[in-house]
Protein backbone atom coordinates (compact mmCIF):
# COMPACT_ATOMS: atom_id res chain seq x y z
CA UNK A 1 0.00 0.00 0.00
CA UNK A 2 2.93 2.37 0.46
CA UNK A 3 5.07 1.62 -2.20
CA UNK A 4 3.16 2.71 -4.95
CA UNK A 5 1.65 5.72 -3.39
CA UNK A 6 3.56 8.48 -4.81
CA UNK A 7 2.81 7.71 -8.77
CA UNK A 8 -0.46 6.94 -7.32
CA UNK A 9 -1.15 10.31 -5.74
CA UNK A 10 0.62 12.43 -8.26
CA UNK A 11 -1.86 10.56 -11.39
CA UNK A 12 -5.03 10.60 -9.04
CA UNK A 13 -6.85 13.21 -10.92
CA UNK A 14 -5.20 11.53 -14.41
CA UNK A 15 -5.91 8.00 -13.28
CA UNK A 16 -8.86 7.81 -15.58
CA UNK A 17 -6.95 8.28 -18.81
CA UNK A 18 -3.78 7.14 -17.81
CA UNK A 19 -4.89 3.63 -16.72
CA UNK A 20 -4.31 1.22 -19.28
CA UNK A 21 -7.72 -0.25 -21.27
CA UNK A 22 -8.04 -3.74 -20.03
CA UNK A 23 -7.29 -2.83 -16.17
CA UNK A 24 -10.01 -0.09 -16.81
CA UNK A 25 -12.47 -2.07 -18.24
CA UNK A 26 -12.04 -4.52 -15.31
CA UNK A 27 -12.36 -1.65 -12.68
CA UNK A 28 -15.55 -0.64 -14.53
CA UNK A 29 -17.00 -3.89 -13.79
CA UNK A 30 -16.35 -4.05 -10.32
CA UNK A 31 -17.56 -1.03 -9.93
CA UNK A 32 -21.39 -2.13 -11.44
CA UNK A 33 -21.15 -5.05 -9.45
CA UNK A 34 -20.79 -2.56 -6.44
CA UNK A 35 -23.73 -0.58 -7.63
CA UNK A 36 -25.49 -3.78 -8.41
CA UNK A 37 -24.95 -4.95 -4.70
CA UNK A 38 -25.74 -1.86 -3.43
CA UNK A 39 -29.13 -2.26 -5.63
CA UNK A 40 -30.19 -5.26 -4.13
CA UNK A 41 -29.31 -4.60 -0.71
CA UNK A 42 -31.47 -1.59 -0.99
CA UNK A 43 -34.37 -4.50 -2.12
CA UNK A 44 -33.76 -6.52 0.66
CA UNK A 45 -34.08 -3.55 2.85
CA UNK A 46 -37.24 -2.89 1.70
CA UNK A 47 -38.56 -6.23 1.95
CA UNK A 48 -38.11 -5.69 6.21
CA UNK A 49 -40.43 -2.08 5.56
CA UNK A 50 -44.16 -2.30 4.30
CA UNK A 51 -44.35 -0.92 0.87
CA UNK A 52 -44.97 2.25 1.39
CA UNK A 53 -42.50 3.33 3.40
CA UNK A 54 -39.24 1.58 1.64
CA UNK A 55 -40.26 0.59 -2.07
CA UNK A 56 -38.12 -1.00 -3.35
CA UNK A 57 -35.44 0.48 -6.38
CA UNK A 58 -37.01 -0.97 -9.31
CA UNK A 59 -40.51 0.42 -8.14
CA UNK A 60 -38.77 3.90 -7.66
CA UNK A 61 -36.97 3.70 -11.06
CA UNK A 62 -39.90 2.76 -12.96
CA UNK A 63 -41.69 5.98 -11.13
CA UNK A 64 -39.03 8.29 -12.29
CA UNK A 65 -39.62 6.75 -15.61
CA UNK A 66 -43.21 7.60 -15.79
CA UNK A 67 -42.27 11.09 -13.91
CA UNK A 68 -39.88 12.06 -16.79
CA UNK A 69 -42.66 11.99 -19.20
CA UNK A 70 -44.42 14.80 -17.69
CA UNK A 71 -44.03 17.88 -18.47
CA UNK A 72 -44.70 18.88 -14.52
CA UNK A 73 -41.23 17.34 -13.79
CA UNK A 74 -38.91 18.85 -16.45
CA UNK A 75 -40.61 22.24 -15.25
CA UNK A 76 -39.62 21.50 -11.92
CA UNK A 77 -36.22 20.45 -12.82
CA UNK A 78 -35.85 22.96 -15.34
CA UNK A 79 -36.61 25.99 -12.50
CA UNK A 80 -34.43 24.31 -9.64
CA UNK A 81 -31.18 23.91 -12.54
CA UNK A 82 -32.18 27.95 -13.69
CA UNK A 83 -32.32 29.33 -10.42
CA UNK A 84 -29.07 27.64 -9.06
CA UNK A 85 -27.31 28.70 -12.40
CA UNK A 86 -28.35 32.44 -11.89
CA UNK A 87 -27.42 32.46 -8.23
CA UNK A 88 -24.38 30.87 -9.10
CA UNK A 89 -23.54 33.86 -12.09
CA UNK A 90 -24.52 35.90 -9.89
CA UNK A 91 -21.96 34.83 -7.02
CA UNK A 92 -19.34 35.16 -9.79
CA UNK A 93 -20.13 38.42 -11.29
CA UNK A 94 -20.24 40.01 -7.86
CA UNK A 95 -18.33 38.12 -5.94
CA UNK A 96 -14.84 37.81 -7.93
CA UNK A 97 -14.85 41.59 -8.77
CA UNK A 98 -15.72 43.36 -5.36
CA UNK A 99 -13.36 40.35 -3.67
CA UNK A 100 -10.11 41.48 -5.82
CA UNK A 101 -11.06 45.10 -5.66
CA UNK A 102 -11.37 44.75 -2.12
CA UNK A 103 -8.47 42.30 -1.77
CA UNK A 104 -6.20 44.74 -3.40
CA UNK A 105 -5.97 47.30 -0.94
CA UNK A 106 -4.68 46.68 2.63
CA UNK A 107 -7.58 49.10 4.71
CA UNK A 108 -10.38 47.80 3.00
CA UNK A 109 -9.46 44.36 3.62
CA UNK A 110 -8.92 44.65 7.23
CA UNK A 111 -12.03 47.46 7.45
CA UNK A 112 -13.85 44.44 6.22
CA UNK A 113 -12.12 41.31 7.55
CA UNK A 114 -14.73 40.95 10.77
CA UNK A 115 -17.65 42.02 9.17
CA UNK A 116 -17.37 39.37 6.21
CA UNK A 117 -16.52 36.85 9.13
CA UNK A 118 -19.55 37.54 10.80
CA UNK A 119 -21.93 37.65 7.80
CA UNK A 120 -20.05 34.65 6.28
CA UNK A 121 -21.03 32.38 9.85
CA UNK A 122 -24.58 33.17 9.64
CA UNK A 123 -26.60 30.18 8.38
CA UNK A 124 -28.04 31.71 5.49
CA UNK A 125 -31.21 29.61 5.90
CA UNK A 126 -31.78 32.12 9.10
CA UNK A 127 -33.14 34.49 6.30
CA UNK A 128 -35.50 32.05 4.69
CA UNK A 129 -39.07 33.03 6.78
CA UNK A 130 -37.69 37.11 6.38
CA UNK A 131 -38.09 36.66 2.78
CA UNK A 132 -40.52 34.49 2.08
CA UNK A 133 -42.59 36.99 3.84
CA UNK A 134 -41.36 40.01 1.75
CA UNK A 135 -40.62 38.08 -1.51
CA UNK A 136 -43.10 35.07 -1.30
CA UNK A 137 -42.78 31.61 -2.23
CA UNK A 138 -41.30 32.76 -5.45
CA UNK A 139 -38.58 31.91 -7.73
CA UNK A 140 -36.92 35.00 -6.85
CA UNK A 141 -36.96 33.93 -3.03
CA UNK A 142 -34.99 30.95 -3.80
CA UNK A 143 -32.48 33.04 -5.79
CA UNK A 144 -31.93 35.38 -3.01
CA UNK A 145 -31.24 32.73 -0.61
CA UNK A 146 -28.73 30.65 -2.22
CA UNK A 147 -26.99 34.26 -3.58
CA UNK A 148 -26.91 35.11 0.24
CA UNK A 149 -25.45 31.65 1.01
CA UNK A 150 -23.16 31.33 -1.80
CA UNK A 151 -21.55 34.50 -2.21
CA UNK A 152 -18.92 34.39 0.95
CA UNK A 153 -16.64 31.61 -0.36
CA UNK A 154 -16.47 33.36 -3.60
CA UNK A 155 -16.04 36.99 -2.17
CA UNK A 156 -13.48 35.76 0.44
CA UNK A 157 -11.54 33.45 -1.70
CA UNK A 158 -11.16 36.11 -4.25
CA UNK A 159 -9.94 38.59 -1.14
CA UNK A 160 -7.12 36.25 -0.40
CA UNK A 161 -6.79 35.90 -4.55
CA UNK A 162 -6.12 39.78 -4.81
CA UNK A 163 -3.34 39.69 -2.07
CA UNK A 164 -1.69 36.88 -2.89
CA UNK A 165 0.47 38.74 -5.65
CA UNK A 166 4.10 37.26 -3.82
CA UNK A 167 6.16 40.29 -3.19
CA UNK A 168 9.14 38.92 -5.25
CA UNK A 169 7.00 38.73 -8.41
CA UNK A 170 6.13 42.14 -8.04
CA UNK A 171 9.28 43.92 -7.67
CA UNK A 172 10.33 41.04 -10.41
CA UNK A 173 8.20 42.21 -12.58
CA UNK A 174 9.08 45.96 -11.58
CA UNK A 175 12.95 45.92 -12.41
CA UNK A 176 12.51 43.66 -16.07
CA UNK A 177 9.89 46.86 -16.68
CA UNK A 178 7.00 43.98 -17.58
CA UNK A 179 4.27 45.94 -18.93
CA UNK A 180 1.19 45.50 -16.53
CA UNK A 181 -1.63 44.00 -18.97
CA UNK A 182 0.99 41.33 -19.25
CA UNK A 183 2.02 40.66 -15.88
CA UNK A 184 -2.16 40.69 -15.66
CA UNK A 185 -2.59 38.32 -17.80
CA UNK A 186 0.25 36.20 -17.56
CA UNK A 187 1.32 35.97 -13.66
CA UNK A 188 -1.72 37.92 -11.81
CA UNK A 189 -4.70 35.72 -13.16
CA UNK A 190 -3.00 32.28 -12.93
CA UNK A 191 -1.92 33.13 -9.23
CA UNK A 192 -5.08 34.27 -8.55
CA UNK A 193 -7.37 31.12 -10.03
CA UNK A 194 -6.73 28.24 -7.95
CA UNK A 195 -8.00 30.72 -4.99
CA UNK A 196 -11.19 31.85 -6.90
CA UNK A 197 -11.53 28.06 -7.29
CA UNK A 198 -11.79 27.22 -3.86
CA UNK A 199 -14.23 29.03 -3.34
CA UNK A 200 -16.49 28.35 -6.72
CA UNK A 201 -16.14 25.07 -5.23
CA UNK A 202 -17.37 25.79 -1.80
CA UNK A 203 -20.13 27.97 -3.41
CA UNK A 204 -21.31 25.38 -5.86
CA UNK A 205 -22.57 23.04 -3.06
CA UNK A 206 -23.42 26.05 -0.74
CA UNK A 207 -25.98 27.05 -3.82
CA UNK A 208 -27.56 23.71 -4.59
CA UNK A 209 -27.95 22.97 -1.07
CA UNK A 210 -29.80 25.79 -0.63
CA UNK A 211 -31.47 26.15 -3.99
CA UNK A 212 -33.33 22.86 -2.92
CA UNK A 213 -33.57 23.67 0.88
CA UNK A 214 -35.54 26.80 -0.43
CA UNK A 215 -37.81 24.96 -1.96
CA UNK A 216 -38.32 22.55 0.10
CA UNK A 217 -39.08 24.79 2.97
CA UNK A 218 -40.37 27.56 1.45
CA UNK A 219 -42.77 25.81 -0.66
CA UNK A 220 -41.56 27.48 -3.87
CA UNK A 221 -41.40 25.74 -7.33
CA UNK A 222 -38.96 23.00 -8.24
CA UNK A 223 -37.41 19.65 -7.24
CA UNK A 224 -37.26 20.50 -3.75
CA UNK A 225 -41.07 21.26 -3.08
CA UNK A 226 -41.67 18.19 -5.19
CA UNK A 227 -39.96 16.20 -2.65
CA UNK A 228 -41.73 18.18 0.33
CA UNK A 229 -45.35 17.84 -2.03
CA UNK A 230 -44.61 13.91 -2.49
CA UNK A 231 -44.11 13.64 1.01
CA UNK A 232 -47.40 15.92 2.05
CA UNK A 233 -49.11 13.48 0.22
CA UNK A 234 -47.67 10.21 1.68
CA UNK A 235 -46.24 9.33 -1.69
CA UNK A 236 -42.96 7.92 -0.97
CA UNK A 237 -42.08 6.41 -4.36
CA UNK A 238 -42.70 9.75 -5.68
CA UNK A 239 -40.46 10.94 -3.02
CA UNK A 240 -37.14 8.96 -3.64
CA UNK A 241 -37.71 9.52 -7.16
CA UNK A 242 -37.39 13.06 -6.99
CA UNK A 243 -34.13 12.42 -4.14
CA UNK A 244 -32.75 10.81 -7.27
CA UNK A 245 -33.38 13.73 -9.60
CA UNK A 246 -31.78 16.07 -6.78
CA UNK A 247 -28.92 13.50 -6.84
CA UNK A 248 -28.35 13.33 -10.44
CA UNK A 249 -28.41 17.50 -10.08
CA UNK A 250 -25.53 17.31 -7.84
CA UNK A 251 -23.41 14.60 -9.64
CA UNK A 252 -24.03 17.00 -12.66
CA UNK A 253 -22.85 19.60 -11.05
CA UNK A 254 -19.69 17.92 -9.27
CA UNK A 255 -18.68 16.41 -12.50
CA UNK A 256 -18.76 20.08 -14.53
CA UNK A 257 -16.71 21.60 -11.93
CA UNK A 258 -14.35 18.62 -11.91
CA UNK A 259 -13.91 19.44 -15.40
CA UNK A 260 -13.64 23.25 -15.04
CA UNK A 261 -11.20 22.91 -12.77
CA UNK A 262 -8.83 20.24 -14.93
CA UNK A 263 -9.56 22.36 -17.93
CA UNK A 264 -8.29 25.92 -16.04
CA UNK A 265 -6.04 24.35 -13.64
CA UNK A 266 -3.86 21.95 -15.96
CA UNK A 267 -0.39 23.16 -14.41
CA UNK A 268 -0.93 23.34 -11.22
CA UNK A 269 0.61 21.13 -9.15
CA UNK A 270 -1.74 21.59 -5.97
CA UNK A 271 -5.05 20.61 -7.91
CA UNK A 272 -5.42 18.08 -5.63
CA UNK A 273 -4.34 19.35 -2.04
CA UNK A 274 -7.36 21.79 -1.63
CA UNK A 275 -10.73 21.51 0.31
CA UNK A 276 -13.14 19.20 -0.94
CA UNK A 277 -16.92 19.88 0.04
CA UNK B 1 4.03 50.68 23.68
CA UNK B 2 4.26 51.33 19.82
CA UNK B 3 2.96 47.45 19.64
CA UNK B 4 0.11 48.28 21.55
CA UNK B 5 -0.98 51.69 19.36
CA UNK B 6 -0.50 49.17 16.47
CA UNK B 7 -2.55 46.68 17.97
CA UNK B 8 -5.17 49.60 18.66
CA UNK B 9 -5.15 50.49 15.64
CA UNK B 10 -5.31 47.51 13.91
CA UNK B 11 -8.47 46.72 16.16
CA UNK B 12 -10.19 50.14 15.55
CA UNK B 13 -9.52 49.28 11.73
CA UNK B 14 -11.38 45.93 11.69
CA UNK B 15 -13.94 47.15 14.12
CA UNK B 16 -15.13 51.09 12.66
CA UNK B 17 -17.18 49.36 9.43
CA UNK B 18 -18.94 46.65 11.11
CA UNK B 19 -19.74 49.52 14.06
CA UNK B 20 -20.75 52.07 11.80
CA UNK B 21 -23.46 49.96 9.64
CA UNK B 22 -24.66 48.86 13.42
CA UNK B 23 -25.48 52.47 13.71
CA UNK B 24 -26.55 53.07 10.60
CA UNK B 25 -29.40 50.15 10.86
CA UNK B 26 -30.45 52.06 14.48
CA UNK B 27 -31.21 55.19 13.10
CA UNK B 28 -32.27 54.28 9.64
CA UNK B 29 -34.74 51.50 11.41
CA UNK B 30 -35.82 53.69 14.28
CA UNK B 31 -38.93 55.46 12.44
CA UNK B 32 -39.65 52.31 10.35
CA UNK B 33 -43.31 51.70 9.97
CA UNK B 34 -42.55 48.91 7.79
CA UNK B 35 -43.81 45.85 8.87
CA UNK B 36 -41.44 43.63 8.39
CA UNK B 37 -38.43 45.60 8.87
CA UNK B 38 -38.90 46.69 12.31
CA UNK B 39 -36.52 49.36 14.70
CA UNK B 40 -33.63 47.87 15.51
CA UNK B 41 -34.35 49.13 19.08
CA UNK B 42 -37.40 46.44 19.07
CA UNK B 43 -35.72 43.78 17.43
CA UNK B 44 -33.18 43.94 20.46
CA UNK B 45 -35.63 44.30 23.17
CA UNK B 46 -37.09 40.87 21.54
CA UNK B 47 -33.78 39.89 21.55
CA UNK B 48 -33.13 40.14 24.91
CA UNK B 49 -36.54 38.49 25.98
CA UNK B 50 -35.98 35.34 23.98
CA UNK B 51 -32.63 34.35 23.94
CA UNK B 52 -31.19 36.25 27.31
CA UNK B 53 -33.58 35.07 30.11
CA UNK B 54 -32.04 31.59 31.36
CA UNK B 55 -35.28 29.40 31.00
CA UNK B 56 -36.54 30.60 27.64
CA UNK B 57 -32.48 30.41 26.06
CA UNK B 58 -32.44 27.06 27.79
CA UNK B 59 -36.08 25.87 26.12
CA UNK B 60 -34.98 27.90 22.58
CA UNK B 61 -31.66 26.83 22.29
CA UNK B 62 -30.96 23.34 24.00
CA UNK B 63 -32.50 20.97 21.93
CA UNK B 64 -30.60 22.92 18.81
CA UNK B 65 -27.37 22.51 20.86
CA UNK B 66 -27.94 18.79 21.45
CA UNK B 67 -28.39 18.55 17.54
CA UNK B 68 -25.38 20.23 16.54
CA UNK B 69 -22.90 18.59 19.45
CA UNK B 70 -24.35 14.93 18.58
CA UNK B 71 -24.94 15.45 14.52
CA UNK B 72 -21.57 16.90 14.49
CA UNK B 73 -19.57 14.54 16.70
CA UNK B 74 -21.27 11.92 14.74
CA UNK B 75 -20.42 13.27 11.11
CA UNK B 76 -16.72 13.86 12.57
CA UNK B 77 -16.08 10.49 14.14
CA UNK B 78 -18.11 8.76 11.22
CA UNK B 79 -16.25 10.57 8.47
CA UNK B 80 -12.65 10.30 9.73
CA UNK B 81 -13.08 6.82 10.39
CA UNK B 82 -15.17 6.16 6.82
CA UNK B 83 -12.51 8.57 5.29
CA UNK B 84 -9.61 6.69 6.63
CA UNK B 85 -10.43 3.42 5.69
CA UNK B 86 -11.28 4.54 1.94
CA UNK B 87 -8.54 6.05 2.22
CA UNK B 88 -5.60 3.27 3.28
CA UNK B 89 -7.67 0.28 0.92
CA UNK B 90 -7.04 1.93 -1.93
CA UNK B 91 -9.35 -1.36 -4.19
CA UNK B 92 -12.21 -0.66 -1.37
CA UNK B 93 -12.35 2.85 -2.28
CA UNK B 94 -12.04 2.35 -6.52
CA UNK B 95 -14.65 -0.41 -5.82
CA UNK B 96 -17.19 1.66 -4.32
CA UNK B 97 -16.75 5.56 -5.56
CA UNK B 98 -19.46 5.76 -7.80
CA UNK B 99 -22.02 4.87 -4.81
CA UNK B 100 -19.60 7.29 -2.80
CA UNK B 101 -20.08 9.90 -5.14
CA UNK B 102 -23.99 9.52 -5.46
CA UNK B 103 -24.42 9.68 -1.82
CA UNK B 104 -22.64 12.94 -1.73
CA UNK B 105 -24.61 14.29 -4.65
CA UNK B 106 -27.51 14.51 -2.55
CA UNK B 107 -27.95 17.37 -0.59
CA UNK B 108 -28.37 16.39 2.74
CA UNK B 109 -32.03 18.65 3.01
CA UNK B 110 -33.51 16.73 0.24
CA UNK B 111 -33.55 13.73 2.40
CA UNK B 112 -35.57 15.64 5.52
CA UNK B 113 -38.63 13.39 4.18
CA UNK B 114 -36.84 10.04 3.94
CA UNK B 115 -35.38 10.70 7.59
CA UNK B 116 -38.58 11.17 8.76
CA UNK B 117 -40.23 8.44 7.50
CA UNK B 118 -37.04 6.07 8.97
CA UNK B 119 -36.81 7.91 11.89
CA UNK B 120 -39.81 9.82 13.07
CA UNK B 121 -40.11 13.52 13.66
CA UNK B 122 -38.21 13.36 17.01
CA UNK B 123 -34.75 14.81 18.33
CA UNK B 124 -33.17 11.42 16.67
CA UNK B 125 -34.21 12.08 13.24
CA UNK B 126 -32.61 15.64 13.57
CA UNK B 127 -29.40 14.31 14.47
CA UNK B 128 -28.97 11.51 12.12
CA UNK B 129 -29.91 13.81 9.47
CA UNK B 130 -27.25 16.41 10.83
CA UNK B 131 -24.66 13.38 11.41
CA UNK B 132 -25.23 12.24 7.16
CA UNK B 133 -25.38 15.22 6.04
CA UNK B 134 -22.39 17.11 7.38
CA UNK B 135 -20.09 13.59 6.80
CA UNK B 136 -19.47 13.85 3.60
CA UNK B 137 -17.08 16.91 3.58
CA UNK B 138 -15.17 15.41 6.29
CA UNK B 139 -15.11 12.49 4.76
CA UNK B 140 -13.93 13.56 1.42
CA UNK B 141 -11.36 15.52 2.53
CA UNK B 142 -10.04 12.80 5.42
CA UNK B 143 -9.75 10.43 2.37
CA UNK B 144 -7.51 12.82 0.05
CA UNK B 145 -5.58 13.83 3.26
CA UNK B 146 -5.02 9.88 3.87
CA UNK B 147 -4.08 9.38 0.77
CA UNK B 148 -1.74 12.26 0.56
CA UNK B 149 0.48 11.00 3.06
CA UNK B 150 4.03 11.49 2.68
CA UNK B 151 5.37 7.88 1.86
CA UNK B 152 9.09 8.09 2.77
CA UNK B 153 7.05 8.79 6.44
CA UNK B 154 5.60 5.36 6.15
CA UNK B 155 8.33 3.71 4.81
CA UNK B 156 10.39 5.31 7.63
CA UNK B 157 7.89 3.89 10.05
CA UNK B 158 7.78 0.66 8.74
CA UNK B 159 11.48 -0.08 8.71
CA UNK B 160 11.60 1.47 12.54
CA UNK B 161 8.56 -1.40 13.09
CA UNK B 162 6.51 1.32 14.42
CA UNK B 163 3.17 -0.28 16.02
CA UNK B 164 0.03 0.03 13.66
CA UNK B 165 -2.00 1.64 16.02
CA UNK B 166 0.62 4.25 16.32
CA UNK B 167 1.19 4.41 12.49
CA UNK B 168 -2.40 5.32 11.98
CA UNK B 169 -3.03 7.83 14.85
CA UNK B 170 0.46 9.26 14.82
CA UNK B 171 1.70 9.35 11.29
CA UNK B 172 -1.42 8.80 8.86
CA UNK B 173 -4.42 11.11 11.04
CA UNK B 174 -1.74 13.43 12.11
CA UNK B 175 -0.32 14.47 8.87
CA UNK B 176 -4.03 14.32 7.22
CA UNK B 177 -4.76 16.54 9.58
CA UNK B 178 -4.89 20.21 8.23
CA UNK B 179 -6.83 18.57 5.25
CA UNK B 180 -9.19 17.34 7.94
CA UNK B 181 -9.96 20.48 9.64
CA UNK B 182 -10.64 21.92 5.86
CA UNK B 183 -13.33 19.65 5.56
CA UNK B 184 -14.41 20.09 9.13
CA UNK B 185 -14.93 23.43 8.53
CA UNK B 186 -17.27 23.07 5.71
CA UNK B 187 -19.03 20.65 7.32
CA UNK B 188 -20.02 22.90 10.54
CA UNK B 189 -21.00 25.38 8.23
CA UNK B 190 -23.71 22.07 7.04
CA UNK B 191 -24.40 21.21 10.17
CA UNK B 192 -26.23 24.69 10.97
CA UNK B 193 -27.90 24.55 7.63
CA UNK B 194 -29.58 21.22 7.97
CA UNK B 195 -30.24 21.66 11.79
CA UNK B 196 -32.04 24.90 11.17
CA UNK B 197 -33.82 23.00 8.53
CA UNK B 198 -34.66 19.68 10.49
CA UNK B 199 -36.25 21.74 13.24
CA UNK B 200 -38.94 23.22 11.31
CA UNK B 201 -40.89 19.71 11.58
CA UNK B 202 -42.39 17.96 14.37
CA UNK B 203 -39.77 20.13 16.60
CA UNK B 204 -41.12 21.50 19.98
CA UNK B 205 -38.14 23.46 20.28
CA UNK B 206 -35.08 24.68 19.17
CA UNK B 207 -33.98 28.09 16.90
CA UNK B 208 -35.49 26.64 13.43
CA UNK B 209 -38.88 25.84 15.22
CA UNK B 210 -38.42 29.75 16.69
CA UNK B 211 -37.94 31.28 13.77
CA UNK B 212 -40.56 29.28 11.38
CA UNK B 213 -43.23 29.47 14.98
CA UNK B 214 -42.39 33.58 14.90
CA UNK B 215 -42.83 33.69 11.37
CA UNK B 216 -46.36 32.22 10.85
CA UNK B 217 -47.46 33.59 13.61
CA UNK B 218 -46.16 37.14 12.26
CA UNK B 219 -44.08 38.01 15.47
CA UNK B 220 -41.85 39.82 13.28
CA UNK B 221 -39.31 41.41 16.03
CA UNK B 222 -38.77 37.57 17.18
CA UNK B 223 -38.27 36.62 13.94
CA UNK B 224 -35.48 38.99 13.60
CA UNK B 225 -34.61 38.35 17.31
CA UNK B 226 -33.74 34.49 16.06
CA UNK B 227 -31.94 35.50 12.93
CA UNK B 228 -29.25 37.33 15.13
CA UNK B 229 -29.38 34.82 17.15
CA UNK B 230 -28.24 32.40 14.53
CA UNK B 231 -25.70 34.89 13.41
CA UNK B 232 -24.11 35.49 16.82
CA UNK B 233 -24.54 31.42 17.53
CA UNK B 234 -22.61 30.53 13.67
CA UNK B 235 -19.84 32.81 14.78
CA UNK B 236 -19.46 31.65 18.28
CA UNK B 237 -19.24 28.21 17.06
CA UNK B 238 -16.28 29.05 14.51
CA UNK B 239 -14.53 30.63 16.90
CA UNK B 240 -14.40 27.44 18.57
CA UNK B 241 -13.66 25.57 16.11
CA UNK B 242 -10.36 27.67 15.60
CA UNK B 243 -9.39 27.42 18.71
CA UNK B 244 -9.68 23.99 18.67
CA UNK B 245 -8.07 23.87 15.21
CA UNK B 246 -5.31 25.94 16.40
CA UNK B 247 -4.40 23.15 19.53
CA UNK B 248 -4.74 20.26 17.38
CA UNK B 249 -2.74 21.50 14.45
CA UNK B 250 0.01 23.32 16.72
CA UNK B 251 2.38 21.46 14.83
CA UNK B 252 2.14 22.18 12.17
CA UNK B 253 1.71 25.87 12.64
CA UNK B 254 5.19 25.32 14.17
CA UNK B 255 6.51 23.29 11.58
CA UNK B 256 5.23 26.13 8.74
CA UNK B 257 7.22 28.43 10.95
CA UNK B 258 10.07 27.02 11.10
CA UNK B 259 10.13 26.16 7.47
CA UNK B 260 9.85 30.45 6.70
CA UNK B 261 12.56 30.98 8.89
CA UNK B 262 15.01 28.25 7.04
CA UNK B 263 13.90 29.87 3.67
Amino acid sequence: MTAPAVEETTASIAARSVTPKPARLRWILIQVAAVVLAGVVWSLASLAFPSSTLPPPTAVFARLGELALTPGFWSAVGITIATFAIALVICIVVGVPVGLAIGASTVATQSTRLLFDFLRTIPPIAILPLLLLVLGAEMEMVLVLAVGGAIWPILIQSIYAARQGEALLVEMAKSYRIPKAWFIRHIFVPGAIPFVMTGLRLGTTICLLLTISGELLGSAPGVGYEIANAQAFYDNTRMYAYVIVSAVLGLIVNGGFWALQRRLLRWHPSVRGEARS
Amino acid sequence: MSRLRTWVSLVALELWLPLLLVVIWWFASENSTSVYFPPLRVILQSFAENWLVPERALANLGPSLQVIGLGYGVALLGGIAIGTLLGLVRPFERAVRPIVEALRAIPGVALLPLFIVLFGIDQPMRILLVAYGAAWPVLLNTLDGVRAVEPTLLDMARIFRVGRARRLFQIILRSAGPQIFAGARISLAITLIIMVVSETVGASGGVGYFLMTAKSEFRISSMWSAIVALGILGYLLNILFRIAERYVLRWHRLQQARLEKAS
